[in-house]
């Protein structure tokens, strides 16, 4: 029995003397991602985004004269308690900074930790408008809130699709699709467009038979049907709807941005879809040329989703305060990061003018023709 | 509500329920044989869905073949799950096996995600199989037909190999009495792991069959279907092989026709509704609809 | 003297265990202290699991849905009448006026989780074995999706958050001294012989006299009590609950702890839950360092499988180990 104790008291200990150590002289950053579990396939683009901007910025030369930047990554999971012990270990490292998290529940346990020790958090993903307020002013988000992509998409389906009707399919599974839904049929019945059909599903379905056949029987019929979902339903509704014969347009928001919406259903189903999201799909602004040959260059593969430029984006933003606040120490950083104005991000320009402290972005329209992604317009929200 | 839209409806839920029916059948047939809740039955589907990608895409071999190999892949990961982990176990408590083949299943799912990467795939097949038909008010596409045929056919198989063949023969005497059983002179280990290639090999069409229809696999796709198709198996009688392909097809029609006659504000509740008739099923009738009374389950 | 061993064990864990939590709530920084923490409440989870599973044999994987009962009644029990508005904007009004402190709350967590294993007892407590396993898997999904709908009061698939962090290693310890102490006296005493009769074979305890409805009742619902604590524990450790956190997954990783330590055996359980707690961070820095995520689980799986196939009843078996007991047996 002593031998085995004795054994993986040696293990143990080699595992945590393999823990590299860097120079003083690194700017920490930590990483808070969910690698492993549902939202990996979400949150790994974004960490690899991530790790992309340190690599190309410490390629640069560093900041603040010279100094590296040092991503430290830990995997949060897909669970709460993995989500705060990873915020803890952090911390515990000295990281002046931390980014991560593409949905909500996880920024609820990991943010407050460094809100309580005045370390500023950037969230790459979470889109929920109320966050900042519910954790405090070391809260900085870099994609635009919930509210603005659903009035946004809102907007378009009734000035330029003419919808009068539309269907509202949410994933209640989710936060996230419910706050989308929510403001859409918010903003739908402002404008006076009808709700005439309701329905719901649960992340992780995979069969829409039941829901479409409601669909279809659904009177007065609807001009368009909102699908509020994450990317892994996103081609999976997209193809039984148009397999079952339905044309009318298909409306979204980012949950929409992923080429799963194409090659799922194939190219010549992936037809009459519109997804508000993070200005960079399809669009051709420098920022967002170098970013996409970047990636690809580094891993091999195009950005899987609108998460990989969030990531890259989040580090960006927060080299961009370190550069202009001369400093590196968190409160700075803090005060230099609620500063930011017109920040030239791939997803878009961040400015934290509202007193929500959710960023003034421009948000993509994007069509599918026959597979092929357009930029309809860039909606902008009021300040 | 229209005669059309119900008679799509339960068209809707025959197509979802021939998916379970054809996860349940393997399932079945191993919990038949060695008494074993096989967990990591629905991982398989996925390393089923995966390895078809692979053989298309990489190989590009012609559809049919392309079945066989996923049938014998999926057949060889049962043999080595059989081998290493539960032959040793086997004469430990029941609850052993179910707590292993969970840990199996963790395994093979960050295994997955490790060297597969999370991202879901797009998979696609043959065009033909897409095309959509009428009858009447009812639609459907080729691929719903050809699921439904292969469950049928697959349990059309499997009950004349167990009721016929030497195998067969040789798999009801061990699950009557393994020790029995071996004084005959029937070569266990052969026939439990013969057992699980079988229903292992199922599992691999059963995820070349899912890739197809939803086309779209990830390496957590397992999960899903391996727990519906298990809540299946319970319906029909765990073990019996026609018991699955009902049970599956009772499962599919309750789930849509639970999303599809409610109002849809229920449809969130899909999942607790099916675990609770699973619950009440376990209750008042332990041995499923078709099972036989093997053991006292309550 | 060899007749009081148990009781200087006890003596020796209520002493190291309070100099241990004033020594490391001085020392040690936030990480640290949040490890240690989990795994006190892990080895609460694993102890009260064990009664559950381990003395009488019923297989219940239902612990992570009875924690989420404990966990969410004690969250909106202690939670801040002035936060309320802006954290749970539909909360109805009826249910504002009902505030404890920490403790009470707690108490009336794990009793709720108590109340929900007497439901659900009265009608899976008939099933056996891995039947038993799925009814109760099936009631964690149903306890799942519950929360999620349970907009006004739960704020569904967010979860709540904000809430105090009372959570410390001096509670966490106290409860790992109360969990232990119960079920030692539980297993030492008429009512945990009749258990561990029930589980070796019912049809002898029964005919001995023991009624086994009721002695698996007890044993679900003293078991549900403390996830119940655990839950609230668990809850104002991470001030953070959604109804995701209480998987399948979660089941599984205390199940892990159980029969490893060896079903039956209480010191088999407190190490094992500190085993594995242990391990799993130990594992991030390797995780970290070449990106190989998830290796931490595979490595815990395959080792529970070694487990199962080289030592089926666990590390202890049913035993409590010699340094423990002294050579009293009972």
């Amino acid at each position: 029995m002593k031998k085995y104790f004795m054994f993986i008291a040696l293990v143990l200990l080699s595992m945590t003397l393999a823990t590299p150590s860097f120079s003083a002289e690194t700017i920490k950053i930590g990483a808070l991602y969910s690698v492993t579990g549902y939202m990996s396939s979400i949150d790994t683009p974004s960490l690899r985004g991530a790790q992309l901007a340190v690599k190309i910025i410490n390629e640069n030369g560093g900041l603040l004269n010279g100094r590296k930047l040092e991503l430290i990554s830990v995997d949060a999971k897909t669970d709460q308690k993995a989500a705060a012990l990873g915020a803890k270990k952090l911390l515990s490292q000295g990281v002046i900074a931390g980014i991560g998290h593409s949905d909500p529940s996880f920024v609820l346990p990991s943010a407050p930790l460094f809100q309580k020790k005045g370390i500023p958090f950037v969230t790459s993903g979470a889109t929920l408008p109320t966050l900042p307020m519910m954790i405090g002013d070391c809260l900085f988000m870099v994609p635009f809130g919930d509210d603005d992509q659903s009035f946004a998409i809102a907007d378009y389906s009734y000035n330029t699709l003419g919808v009068r009707n539309v269907a509202v399919w949410t994933d209640n599974s989710m936060d996230f699709t419910k706050a989308l839904s929510k403001f859409y049929k918010q903003r739908a019945l402002e404008l006076g467009m009808n709700i005439v059909l309701e329905d719901f599903f649960m992340m992780g379905d995979k069969d829409f038979s039941a829901q479409i056949a409601r669909l279809k029987n659904t009177s007065p019929k609807p001009d368009a049907i909102f699908i509020s979902s994450i990317p892994n339903e996103a081609g999976l509704t997209t193809k039984q709807i148009r397999e079952s014969g339905m044309t009318l347009p298909i409306v979204s928001g980012d949950g929409f941005d992923t080429e799963l919406i194409v090659t799922v259903p194939g190219k010549e189903l992936a037809n009459d879809v519109y997804f508000s999201t993070h200005t960079y799909r399809a669009d051709s602004r420098p920022e967002v040329t170098a970013f996409v040959e970047n990636y690809t260059k580094e891993y091999g593969v195009a950005p899987e989703n609108a998460f990989a430029p969030l990531g890259y984006d989040a580090v960006a933003l927060i080299a961009d305060a370190i550069t202009r606040a001369n400093s590196a120490k968190p409160k700075a950083l803090k005060e230099s990061l609620a500063k930011t104005m017109g920040f030239k991000a791939v997803t878009g320009e961040i400015s934290y003018t509202r007193a929500s402290r959710v960023p003034v972005k421009g948000v993509s329209i994007i069509s599918v023709k026959n597979g092929n992604y357009t930029v309809e317009e860039i909606w902008m929200p009021k300040q | 509500m229209d005669s059309g839209y119900i008679a799509q409806q339960l068209v809707n839920g025959l197509i979802l329920g021939s998916m379970y029916a054809l996860v349940a059948i393997g399932f079945s047939m191993i919990y038949g044989i060695v008494r074993l809740i096989n967990f990591a039955h629905g991982d398989i589907v996925m390393i089923g869905a995966f390895a078809t990608l692979a053989f298309i895409e990489t190989v590009g071999l012609p559809f049919p073949l392309v079945a066989l190999c996923v049938f014998l892949t999926c057949c060889g990961v049962g043999i080595v799950i059989e081998r290493v982990s539960f032959r040793p176990m086997r004469g430990a408590p029941q609850v052993t096996g179910f707590i292993a083949s969970l840990g199996i299943s963790i395994m093979l799912q960050n295994i997955g995600i490790l060297t597969l990467s999370a991202q879901p795939r797009n998979f696609s097949f043959p065009g033909y199989m897409q095309t959509i038909l009428h009858l009447g008010s009812v639609s459907f596409r080729i691929i719903d037909l050809v699921i439904f045929l292969t469950a049928i056919v697959l349990m059309v198989t499997l009950v004349l190999l167990v009721k016929k063949t030497k195998l067969g023969i040789a798999m009801r005497a061990t699950a009557e009495n393994i020790d029995v059983a071996r004084l005959m002179g029937i070569n266990i280990n052969h026939t439990i792991m013969a057992t699980f290639a079988i229903g292992s090999g199922l599992a691999g069409i059963a995820g070349l069959m899912w890739g197809g229809k939803f086309g779209q696999i990830d390496p957590l796709m397992g999960y899903v279907p391996g727990l519906k198709s298990f809540v299946a198996a319970v319906i029909g009688g765990v073990g019996s092989i026609p018991g699955a392909i009902l049970g599956g097809f009772i499962l599919g029609l309750a789930e849509v026709l639970f999303v599809g006659l409610l109002p849809p504000i229920y449809s969130s509740y899909r999942d607790a509704f099916v675990f609770g008739t699973l619950i009440v099923i376990l209750i008042i009738l332990p041995n499923g609809l078709l099972g036989k009374d093997l053991e006292d389950r309550a | 003297m060899e007749m009081n061993r148990p009781r200087y064990s006890l003596a020796i864990m209520i002493i190291s265990l309070t100099v241990f939590s004033f020594l490391i709530e001085n020392m040690a920084n936030d990480y640290i202290l949040a490890i240690v923490c989990f795994t006190g409440i892990n080895i609460v989870l694993a102890v009260s699991l064990n009664l559950t599973n381990g003395f009488t044999g019923l297989f219940s994987l239902g612990h992570p849905a009875f924690m989420a009962v404990g966990g969410y009644i004690t969250a909106l029990l202690t939670f801040p009448a002035e936060k309320k508005p802006l954290f749970l904007p539909d909360f109805p009004q009826w249910l504002d006026s009902f505030h404890l402190p920490f403790f009470p709350a707690l108490l009336v967590g794990g009793c709720g989780a108590a109340f929900v294993a007497f439901l659900v007892g009265i009608s899976v407590l008939r099933l056996k074995g891995h039947y038993l396993a799925v009814a109760t898997m099936g009631f964690i999904i149903i306890i799942q999706v519950l929360l999620n709908n349970a907009d006004t009061i739960t704020r569904g698939p967010l979860g709540l958050n904000g809430l105090e962090d009372f959570t410390n290693t001096y509670w966490v310890s106290g409860w790992v001294i109360v969990t232990v102490y119960i079920c030692w006296k539980i297993k030492f005493s008429s009512l945990g012989r009749s258990m561990l009769a029930v589980r070796e074979d019912e049809m002898a305890a029964n005919a001995l006299g023991v009624n086994l409805f009721s002695t698996r009742s007890f044993a679900l619902i003293v078991g549900a009590f403390f996830a119940g604590i655990a839950g609230g524990l668990w809850g104002h450790l991470i001030t953070a609950l959604t109804p995701g956190s209480f998987s399948l997954l979660m089941s599984f990783n205390i199940i892990v702890m159980v029969v490893v330590g060896g079903t039956g055996s209480i010191t088999g359980s407190v190490l094992a839950a500190i085993i594995f707690t242990l391990t799993i961070e130990c594992f991030r820095p390797l995780e970290e360092n070449f990106g190989i995520y998830g290796v931490g689980e595979i490595v815990m799986a395959l080792f529970l499988v070694l487990v199962l196939i080289f030592k089926p009843s666990g590390i202890f078996g049913t035993e409590e180990p010699d340094f423990v007991m002294g050579k009293h047996k009972p």
